[in-house]
């Protein structure tokens, strides 16, 4: 697959903060890479430089194998872009509105009557096209965003935390239509803080920390990199000191805690400890009500990597 | 044609307050009419005067300088009694009342001048009677050097004083239909103000949305392209605001309007609205908060209006007003519409200090392009 966005050496400085520092990335054609971090980790600065919305200090930018530059209107026309913050007129309708950003890249009136019919269906406010959008709720109003930035089917589409105050049945609705667009043909930046989203969405996730690429690679190759691998919860009412020393000489154990008749046990290694810890309660006759196998988050991932938690 | 389309659909939610504008120019224009027709009639009219002299025996020069007031004017019969002539000044059934002295007589006769005392309600009538009474003495002084014999005196002042000299009015200046022209002019000072700076700002700064100007600079539209179709479409608006308001004076004011004074009060208007339209972009430029648009249309048009005498005459307004006013573009026009009102003749003589008036109003709109154009090239900098 071929590169849609190279960027090599991006460095982008506010008097002596650098908000990217010498970050360099790719993003494949037809894959959703998602850009986690928390506030302040450079995300928004990076999806300014690539749209030549922000001049940046060193490094190149290459869309589409071709430099961009705030006049490469050639590239803007591929690209589409949702803003964290909602860009609509407030005087125009919803159709309206994608009618107007729909028309600053098409020029044909049929051709955009089309588009914008099927942005509206992606984002399901078919029931809502008069609508004004005060007269819109917070998460209808953000799809409609989606729609704004979508309608005239982008090759590549940035979405900058699109999801944030929405409610999850325009969260489900939001993200469905994300994985349809993907599913089109199209390449997809998503930045987020939301992890959730991050792990059912994208093919490949950069890890931002002060303008830095701290890690990247597949969900699952960033939750490799944690140190514990698996961590096991179990409702237990009553458990003396001799069966949580005994606990902790198991097989990969790293840490057991035992609060509040709940015990966690974290492992530093395997998938299955499971087995080997309800063989232990077996034998020992140890009664329990739940028991949770969590593998480690992308949270528990950068909280190794920075010593802070993603929504610091 | 998208921005253009949303432009209209923006412009179109402004709709209210250019009507509201409207609204009001056509009804005080109509109510200004309506006052001015009672006003055209001439009625010859004397002042009502009172004339006191106690003297019992009255020489032949009172008796005449009393004779040539009563004739002139309608001498009211009011008792001789300080506290009833005062009452009769308030309520303005005598506007002057003539105190005329013991040796009036022989005063006028030896060119000495009488000391008359006079009580006055200052109005109109009290004026006229002033008059005569100042044209009776003046006269009087000039013969009293001549001769000393007064009959001979009083035989020269009545053969002056009763010539009477026919004066033809010449002037084809139908000057109630220009004062009418002038005044809805001066009023539209405030609408095309008001309309264009409420919708232009109103406007741009809905386009100027930091949001929705991100998500514009991000397409595929040219930058340049895009300011200068939204620069065309205010300029279209504002010219159409012109002409709208141009077919209302055609219609409210009909033949004056195809004359020279129509004609000027025409080209005045429009360099106001060139003007009016630079300043809009100007305050658009400095300002994006949608709320703050209605306190400063509130501020800039109504204050400049009633400082340049839009709504009330100049004439009326104090010096230091005036002062103030001649840094505002609203002073040039409205003076231009007043000059107007008195001016028959066009020359270029006479319409020099018209096209000066114009120029000024041109210079204002080129001082107000360089500031917007120097605090967007700042804005852009500091970005």
């Amino acid at each position: 697959m071929k590169n849609v966005i190279e960027v090599k050496g991006l460095t982008k400085k506010y008097k002596e903060l650098k908000a990217a520092d010498n970050l360099s990335f790719e993003v494949k054609e037809g894959e959703i890479l998602g850009l986690l971090g928390p506030n302040g980790s450079g995300k928004s600065t990076t999806i300014n430089c690539l749209l030549s919305l922000l001049n940046f200090n060193n490094g190149s930018i290459k869309i589409f194998n071709e430099e961009m530059h705030p006049n490469a209107y050639d590239i803007k026309r591929k690209i589409g872009v949702v803003f964290q913050d909602v860009a609509v007129f407030e005087e125009l309708n919803v159709y309206d509105n994608i009618d107007y950003f729909c028309g600053l890249y098409i020029n044909d009136k049929r051709k955009r009557k089309k588009c914008i019919e099927e942005a509206v269906k992606l984002v399901g406010l078919e029931d809502f096209k008069k609508f004004y959008p005060k007269q819109l709720s917070g998460g209808l109003l953000r799809r409609l965003n989606i729609a704004c930035g979508i309608a005239h089917k982008p090759k590549l589409i940035i979405l900058d935390e699109p999801t944030v105050a929405v409610d999850p049945q325009s969260r489900n609705n939001i993200l469905d239509g994300i994985k349809k667009l993907r599913d089109d043909g199209a390449t997809i930046i998503y930045t987020t803080h939301y992890m959730e989203e991050v792990e059912i969405l994208c093919d490949r996730i950069i890890i931002l920390d002060k303008g830095k690429v701290i890690a990247s690679g597949t969900s699952s190759e960033l939750k490799n990199l944690a140190s514990s691998k698996e961590k096991i919860v179990v409702e237990i009412m009553n458990l003396d000191k001799k069966h949580l020393k005994e606990i902790n000489t198991l097989k990969n154990v790293k840490q057991v805690i035992y609060k509040d008749g709940n015990l966690t046990i974290t492992y530093d290694k395997g998938k299955n400890n499971i087995v080997d810890l309800m063989s232990y309660f077996k034998k020992e006759e140890i009664t329990y009500n739940n028991i949770f196998v969590m593998r480690p988050t992308l949270n528990d991932v950068f909280l190794e990597l920075t010593g802070k938690e993603l929504r610091d | 044609m998208t921005v253009f389309k949303t432009f209209l659909k923006v412009l179109n939610k402004c709709k209210v307050p250019i009507i509201i504008y409207t609204v009001m120019l056509v009804f005080f224009s109509a109510f200004n009419m309506q006052t001015s027709e009672k006003n055209i009639s001439f009625a010859d009219s004397k002042p009502n005067i009172l004339i006191v002299n106690k003297e019992a025996n009255k020489d032949k020069i009172t008796k005449n300088f009393i004779n040539y007031l009563s004739k002139n004017s309608n001498e009211v019969n009011v008792s001789m009694n300080e506290e009833k002539i005062d009452d009769a000044l308030f309520y303005r059934d005598v506007s002057y009342v003539i105190y005329v002295p013991k040796n009036f007589g022989k005063d006028v006769l030896h060119g000495k001048n009488p000391e008359i005392k006079i009580k006055s309600t200052k109005d109109y009538g009290a004026s006229l009677a002033n008059m005569m009474v100042e044209r009776y003495l003046k006269v009087a002084n000039v013969y009293s050097d001549v001769t000393d014999n007064e009959d001979e005196l009083v035989t020269l002042i009545d053969d002056t004083l009763s010539k009477k000299v026919k004066v033809n009015l010449t002037t084809k200046l139908d000057t109630k239909l220009i004062e009418k022209a002038a005044f809805y002019h001066n009023f539209l000072n405030y609408c095309i103000l008001a309309g264009t700076i409420y919708v232009i700002c109103l406007v741009l700064s809905s386009f100027k949305e930091e949001n929705i100007k991100k998500r514009t600079i991000v397409s595929s539209m040219s930058h340049k392209n895009y300011n200068r179709i939204l620069l065309l479409s205010n300029a279209l608006f504002a010219f159409i605001l012109w002409i709208f308001y141009c077919i209302l004076a055609f219609i409210l004011m009909d033949k004056i309007m195809f004359s020279t004074h129509g004609l000027i009060f025409i080209i005045n208007s429009f360099i106001f609205t060139i003007c009016a339209l630079t300043l809009a972009f100007l305050i658009a430029n400095l300002v994006s908060n949608k709320n703050a648009v209605n306190g400063i249309v509130n501020v800039v048009a109504l204050g400049s209006s009633f400082l340049c005498g839009a709504f009330v005459p100049t004439s009326m307004l104090p010096d230091f007003v005036l002062k103030i006013a001649h840094i505002l573009p609203s002073y040039w026009f409205i003076k231009t519409n007043e000059m107007l009102k008195e001016m028959e003749v066009f020359t270029f003589d006479t319409l020099k200090p018209i096209l000066t008036n114009m120029f000024i109003v041109i210079c204002f709109s080129i001082i107000f392009i360089i500031i917007t154009n120097v605090f967007s090239s700042k804005k852009r900098h500091n970005k």
